[in-house]
């Protein structure tokens, strides 16, 4: 075990991965973002010279090279930046990538690891705040990935490149500067088990990525009123443990889904209508909501954080459900 | 290059004068910038144009108001070249309700319709489209109004905007190309990312009109927009300008700018823009001492007052957070 | 510098490509006519030449990408007529168990891999195989086809510049079919919807090596740069862009394909027989497998071989035809299937 922040555990999962497959390439070195987190990288630069490159400013181009790549049997780690660069390779991503599989009948494999930076990450403004993993979701036969501690990043990211369909990881800089221990060695974390970050009796809250983190700490207020929250890490939207979210749903009786995709056809909204549709007899009440609003994000830090979940927001939230 | 078909109009002293103070304008309000980004004060990442003052004051020094401008992530020398105001434009910087945008787009989303001005732009490229778009409506409306669109080096790698100089020369759109390549995008080397021995082979595999021009000259950089600028008014189409020139910051402005040589920034400055015009206007006797001077001090007030504004300006407030998603 | 002339093996082989792709065809415009064709298909007709003469030229570890156009890369390359149109019909016995059809049918086995119906599409995918292909030090190479529409999308051009910088093995083939014959002779060649008036300026912009063949039915011209490019390519020196020009063949005038120049009339070129009808012109002068057969008589082949040739090539299809309609329908339940990949 060893004491790790978020950056440090990514930058891990990668040098596992790069040690123990030949076929690992990465794309990108800008995938810690542009805090002093940043220089990590210099670690996969120094141990693995060779299988880290720098393209041009070409998103679409690199995300199709991932693809391709992998298709022809490769494993590449392509890191797009700031996930609102990201839509400039959609064509890629969802009608190359994503659909290569099962349009090929089987015959295409694209195991190719998009990764990227999303969620408000602090004056960002309107073209740098963008959570896109709505958009993928319903692109069917992407994998999607967003760790919330650095456990969880280490070996969820490892666990990509032992998978055989396209992924997409998407981190949050918030997330950057969380310590906690790791362990050292090899391990991976497969997809589609989401994992109790903190269990309680009154009220479940699912969540994925730094709204995990938020949650945690709306917990602890909680705590001191006596409410018990659950805190439910997803770990991949797809596949959904949907299992452990009506499990968890099933013991409290109360949902709060927690998300930073603006409201209309986001993530929350997904999770709340199948707990709605499957758990409907376990509900004392109806499931509820809290995300970013539908609004593009505005420079102003003021109303920045007037549009963005909080740990207070979420504790105001869950009183009012609790009333 | 051959030679000019435009002899290069004379320009006035008090052209002179202004296009002076305009570079020295945008040089005194970055440094404001850079202040207060290390204070913590702007919202968000802040993209220094200092050193590319020329290209910003050269290009659109002959533009008429109501011409189209798209612009970068390092926009500000254009915004204020473009005409916007050091006070309000600063108050966007910092996110505050006065500011152009109500302290919305900040410092790279900043726009002002009246102005032409469609916007700075965060993403590599992004403006790109918007002036070619610009400049077709204006081909439809039969104005005479052209667009222009700065963007970097980077710009050249990506597809749009090959895409849009297509499209500009099949259907001959006013719109000038900008590029301003300083060498960089972000910590990147141009000549690490960018195939191909010579930068103006992509607009002239358009059959586009393309210059190369110093862009650390401005009265070289007037010259030959000028003739890129009654090309489009006159229904010939785009033009390509690669300008060359520098930053002297870095990307953003905690860039610590460990990619670059130790004496680049020195070599630089030597050719800095101001500086150059200063000595060509004293030479030549076209200004004197004292006249630079005043203005030098003008601006330093100017600046003053910008920020002394920007700074007591008020935040939006969050009830008005709904207003403007969509148009009314 | 003169290209040095196939011998009447090697063109034959070209030559029997070149057959095996417009039966193809010819059986594609029947199940067409009986209604069996799922959805809008695009036909390789006029341009077997440059196919035929590039998939010579390849190697059995290369590995290729091809578009909706893609019928005659496929069978050109070896795949079996009968898997590929019942994958046409969208049946469970066709290459890609039917879901893919016309527009993505592929064969990986061939070394054949995604096939994109978005224009310019597989240009990144591509290079993403050439840089796998350089990763594993592999002395081959990446073929990629395309059409002159993708020369109009900036993520072409975003992969030529990358190819170049990372001195990728690749070749791309771009098979331009848009001009039409007075474009042609006029010397202005191009499409309408591209400012560059010659295509190779594109590539080189990026320092590509390129080749261009006004004359699109230069089997022995396009397989000499083909053979050239996949040698550059294998020993490391990067990419080449190839460009062939045919004349637009009538048949892709309309929305619909239409077999407008009939089936083809081996007499014709062998004797026997004049081209007829409203585009006799196209099939004295333009058609590429008249041309070759012609070639191939000039060169001592008898014309009772290649008529041989042809009879078995029918043959093929006519059974492929067969097994086509008979293949039957995926079941429902399976509509889902390879969503995911298996195997972790």
């Amino acid at each position: 075990m060893q004491r790790m922040t978020f950056a440090d555990a990514i930058i891990d999962g990668l040098c596992h991965a790069l040690r123990s497959d030949d076929s690992v390439s990465l794309i990108g070195s800008a995938l810690l973002g542009l805090g002093p987190h940043r220089r990590k990288v210099d670690r996969i630069k120094q141990q693995f010279p060779g299988r880290l490159l720098d393209g041009p400013t070409s998103e679409a181009a690199l995300a199709g090279l991932g693809a391709g790549a992998a298709m022809a049997g490769g494993r590449p780690f392509v890191d797009l930046g700031t996930a609102s660069f990201a839509l400039l390779a959609m064509p890629q991503i969802v009608n190359e990538a994503a659909v290569a599989h099962s349009m090929s009948g089987g015959q295409i494999t694209a195991p190719v690891v998009y990764h990227m930076l999303h969620g408000v990450r602090g004056g960002g403004g309107a073209q740098h705040s963008t959570s896109p993993q709505a958009l993928f979701w319903n692109s069917p036969g992407l994998q999607i990935v967003l760790p919330a501690s650095p456990r969880d990043a280490k070996g969820l990211i490892r666990h990509a490149f032992k998978t055989n369909s396209p992924t997409v990881i998407l981190n949050h800089a918030k997330l950057m500067p969380i310590e906690e221990d790791v362990p050292t060695g090899d391990f991976d974390i497969p997809f589609g088990q989401a994992d109790i970050k903190r269990a309680g009796r009154d009220i479940t809250i699912v969540a994925t990525s730094h709204l995990v983190q938020l949650a945690l700490e709306a917990a602890r207020t909680l705590s001191g009123s006596g409410i018990e929250v659950e805190v439910l890490d997803l770990r991949t939207l797809c596949p959904l443990d949907e299992d452990a979210l009506l499990a968890s749903v099933s013991r409290t009786g109360r949902l709060l889904v927690v998300d930073e995709c603006p409201l209309r056809c986001g993530p929350a909204s997904e999770i709340a209508a199948t707990v709605a549709e499957r758990a409907w007899s376990s509900l004392k009440q109806a499931p509820q909501r809290l995300t970013r609003a539908d609004a593009p994000i505005p420079c102003s830090a003021v109303l920045e954080a007037a549009l963005t979940p909080d740990a207070e927001k979420i504790v105001q939230r869950v009183m009012q459900m609790m009333r | 290059m051959p030679s000019s078909p435009f002899p290069p109009s004379p320009l006035t002293a008090d052209a002179l004068s202004a296009i002076y103070r305009q570079m020295v304008l945008i040089r005194r309000f970055e440094e404001q910038v850079q202040r207060f980004a290390r204070s913590g004060l702007t919202a968000g990442l802040v993209h220094l144009c200092s050193g590319q003052e020329a290209t910003a004051v050269g290009v659109c020094h002959l533009m008429r108001p109501d011409d189209y401008l798209a612009s970068s992530h390092r926009g500000h020398g254009h915004s204020l070249a473009k005409g916007m105001r050091p006070d309000r434009l600063m108050a966007e910087i910092l996110g505050k309700a006065d500011g152009y945008c109500g302290g919305r787009g900040g410092s790279m989303h900043v726009s002002d319709p009246a102005l032409g001005h469609l916007g700075t732009n965060g993403i590599v490229g992004g403006g790109i489209p918007l002036a070619a778009g610009a400049a077709l409506a204006a081909r439809q409306a039969g104005t005479r109004q052209l667009a222009v669109c700065f963007f970097g080096d980077g710009a050249l790698n990506q597809g749009i905007t090959f895409e849009v100089m297509n499209m500009a020369a099949l259907w001959k759109l006013p719109v000038v190309f900008v590029c301003e390549n300083n060498g960089y995008g972000e910590y990147t080397a141009l000549e690490d990312v960018t195939a191909g021995s010579r930068l103006a082979a992509r607009g002239e595999v358009f059959d586009i009109d393309t210059r190369e021009v110093d862009g650390m000259n401005v009265l070289d950089v007037l010259r030959t927009v000028e003739q890129a600028f009654a090309r489009a008014r006159s229904g010939g189409g785009p033009s390509l300008l690669i300008a060359h020139t520098y930053r002297y910051s870095g990307h953003h402005v905690n860039d610590q700018q460990d990619y670059k040589a130790a004496d680049d920034i020195e070599q630089w400055q030597q050719k800095d823009p101001i500086q150059q015009f200063k000595r060509h206007l004293l030479e030549q006797g076209l200004a004197s001492a004292a006249t630079l001077d005043a203005l030098e001090q003008a601006v330093a007030q100017d600046i003053q007052a910008a920020a002394d504004f920007a700074k007591a300006a008020a935040d939006p407030s969050p009830e008005s957070l709904s207003t403007h998603v969509y148009a009314e | 510098m003169t290209i040095p002339q196939l011998d009447a093996t090697v063109r034959q082989r070209v030559f029997e490509r070149m057959l095996l792709m417009r039966r193809l065809e010819e059986g594609v415009f029947e199940l067409a006519d009986r209604g069996a064709m799922v959805g809008h298909f695009h036909v390789y007709i006029g341009q077997e030449a440059t196919g035929a003469a590039v998939l010579d030229a390849a190697g059995p570890d290369e590995l290729l990408l091809t578009t909706h156009r893609n019928h005659g890369h496929l069978v050109g390359r070896g795949a079996e007529p009968r898997r590929l149109l019942a994958e046409f019909l969208g049946r469970e016995g066709g290459l890609n168990r039917g879901r893919g059809g016309t527009l993505h049918a592929t064969d990986r086995a061939l070394g054949f891999l995604q096939t994109s119906a978005i224009v310019g599409g597989i240009v990144p995918l591509a290079i993403g195989a050439a840089y796998t292909l350089k990763n594993q030090n592999k002395a081959a190479a990446v073929i990629a086809f395309f059409g002159d529409g993708a020369l109009e999308e900036g993520y072409v051009f975003e992969a030529f510049n990358i190819a170049a910088l990372w001195k990728l093995p690749i070749v791309f083939v771009c098979e331009n079919n848009s001009v039409g014959a007075v474009g042609q002779q006029g010397g202005g060649y191009n499409t309408s919807v591209s400012a560059s008036t010659q295509f190779t300026a594109i590539p080189k912009v990026f320092g590509i090596e390129t080749r261009v063949f006004l004359d699109g039915n230069d089997v022995d011209g396009i397989r000499h740069a083909a053979s050239e490019a996949l040698q550059r390519a294998r020993q490391g020196l990067g990419p080449t862009f190839i460009e062939t020009v045919t004349t637009r063949w009538p048949g892709s005038q309309p929305l619909w394909p239409e077999l407008a120049t009939g089936v083809t009339n081996l007499a014709v070129a062998l004797g026997g027989a004049r081209a007829e009808g409203e585009h006799a012109d196209w099939i004295a002068h333009q058609d590429p497998v008249l041309r070759v057969a012609r070639e191939l008589l000039d060169q001592g082949v008898s014309a009772a071989t290649l008529d041989a040739l042809d009879a078995a090539i029918r043959q093929r299809i006519s059974e492929a035809i067969d097994f086509a309609l008979h293949s039957p329908d995926p079941q429902p339940a399976t509509a889902a299937d390879y969503l995911f990949a298996q195997g972790q």
